[in-house]
């Protein structure tokens, strides 16, 4: 058994070790972007412009497109925040659910499971069955393959409560509301997080494909459009904005998940 | 002691499957009193603590605290108890000032009285400059206080402390001790602690009652005269606890030759 004592922990040595680990990283992506663009360069030299464009058409692409297409980019980001945000709701609802209602859980478990099974695509041709307008065609794909992430992982997150910090605030007899807001809602907050990092890159594609399939407007589209006029280097452009994309969002939840979970130390396995 | 006792227990008898834990047993503890519930691993002593505070149901046999059922009226004592336990089981979300608030804000108490009330009793347990931080950045000793302010800070009637110093050092578990016997004592707590280690009981209890493996009680003894008496007193009340748990555990031993027990 552990023993403790007064004194207060040190951690300046992780701190210092973290942030050489973030410089490596940078400097690891730097490098792999440089030899990219090198491979692609080379490669350009040596195939036809529809196969392999030059990077510098590529960027020249990119620049257009952000100027030209600003409002696709702006549509698609729409699209995703809200089926991101419907699934984010409805996921930790469905999760709260199964994770604290013992007789609902085995039905809902049993949808997710299901869901989880159907492949993104069958989903996408239905839509188009199902639903005449596109915005509410892309918003249903989005949402029924999202969702399930987002409720298997808050009912995840509820299971691997600690049992002594529920009987520690159970020890003051609180209301079912406040074992939730002050012990549930707060231990669920990282596995939110967890799974908006995890599924945004996925939720990009699946958007991107959704409007291909579904839509006449967004990225997706204009990609399919690209490809059908052999603009190769569009096709490259976009691609090139999407990465961008989910870089800078994935950026932008980390910096979220920094102020929400500011409380949570910093660890390194060595 | 019966007619003001806070804590009553008549046989009572609780098994899980079949191992019984809890066989025939009955003590009671009066208002104010500060009583050490000793036994080796596996005496019980947990399950007597999880009766008397009404989250498992006895077989057989009453239980009441304050005169009311712990377990069928388990909502009627919000407020009146309040537990400290062998880790400090705080929310690490939360600061040392926003644990210490916890119970007070479950209680209802509005957020500014919650706020006044919890930074008296971290001061109270010398953790003044340490309120706004985060559980990581505090050592064990400080995040049990933290736990002791919290469980302080409702202002319960009952007290009660799961082997509460155990995993603390030798002499962070003394001042630990030393601090909360003198707040139980000007506050009037009334307070059972169950623990393993014969040093808790003599330097916090003013009674220890020894809990054996088959679950009788086998000694009451008053120790408040040992507690504070010369060594040898200490010592002499150590063997006769430790005679009647059977063998003294390692634990208990080790620390008491620490203390020049």
């Amino acid at each position: 058994m552990p023993e403790t004592s007064d004194a207060p922990p040190e951690s300046g040595v992780a701190r210092r070790r973290l942030t050489t680990e973030g410089e490596r990283d940078v400097l690891a992506t730097t490098l792999v972007v440089v030899a990219i663009v090198v491979a692609m360069q080379i490669a350009s030299a040596y195939v036809p412009d529809y196969i392999m464009p030059a990077p510098i058409s590529i960027f020249e692409a990119t620049k257009n497109l952000l100027f030209s297409d600003k409002m696709h980019v702006l549509i698609t980001l729409a699209r995703l925040a809200a089926s991101v945000a419907f699934s984010m709701i409805i996921g930790i609802v469905v999760g709260g659910a199964m994770g604290t209602i013992g007789f609902i859980r085995p039905i809902l478990r049993a949808i997710i499971v299901i869901d989880t099974g159907i492949p993104a695509l069958s989903w996408m041709l239905v839509a188009v069955f199902w639903f005449r307008d596109p915005e509410v065609r892309i918003f249903f794909i989005l949402t029924v393959i999202l969702l399930p992430f987002y409720a298997l992982n808050v009912y995840e997150g509820i299971r691997a409560l600690p049992r002594d910090l529920t009987d520690m605030v159970e020890s003051f007899r609180p209301s079912r509301w406040q074992v939730l807001r002050y012990l549930v809602i707060p231990h669920i907050v990282p596995y939110i997080f967890l799974t908006t990092k995890s599924v945004i890159g996925y939720a990009i594609r699946m958007a991107v494909f959704a409007e291909l399939v579904a839509s006449a407007i967004g990225i997706g589209s204009r990609m399919s459009l690209a490809q059908s006029t052999f603009r190769i280097d569009q096709v490259f452009a976009w691609t090139f904005l999407l990465v961008v994309l989910n870089i800078a969002l994935q950026a932008g939840v980390a910096a979220l998940e920094k102020i929400a979970l500011k409380w949570r130390p910093e660890v390194q396995v060595r | 002691m019966t007619e003001q006792s806070l804590i009553k227990l008549r046989n009572v008898w609780k098994a899980f499957k079949e191992f019984i834990a809890v066989e025939d047993l009955s003590f009671d503890v009066g208002a104010g009193e500060i009583v050490a519930l000793l036994g080796r691993t596996g005496a019980g002593k947990s399950t007597v603590l999880n009766l008397v505070m009404g989250t498992i149901k006895p077989d057989s046999g009453s239980i009441t605290v304050e005169g009311r059922d712990p377990f069928s009226e388990f909502g009627a004592l919000r407020g009146r108890i309040a537990v400290s336990f062998q880790t400090d089981r705080l929310l690490p979300w939360r600061t040392a000032v926003e644990n210490a608030e916890l119970g007070l804000l479950i209680l209802g108490v509005d957020k500014a009285e919650s706020r006044r009330r919890a930074q008296a009793w971290l001061d109270r347990v010398k953790l003044t400059g340490a309120e706004h931080k985060y559980v990581h950045e505090l050592s064990g000793g400080m995040r049990q206080r933290v736990s002791l302010a919290r469980a302080l800070a409702v202002d319960p009637a009952i007290v009660f402390l799961d082997e509460s110093f155990s995993q603390l050092d030798h002499v962070t578990a003394r001042t630990l001790r030393a601090d909360f016997y003198s707040i139980a004592k000007e506050f009037g707590k009334t307070c059972l602690f169950v623990t393993h280690r014969i040093e808790d009981a003599i330097e916090l209890a003013d009674r220890a009652l020894i809990l054996t493996q088959g679950a009788n009680i086998a000694l009451a003894e008053h120790i408040t005269g040992a507690k504070r008496g010369d060594g040898r007193m200490v010592k002499e009340m150590h063997d006769r606890i430790a005679q009647a748990m059977g063998d003294a555990d390692d634990d208990g031993d080790h620390a008491s030759e620490q203390n020049g027990v």
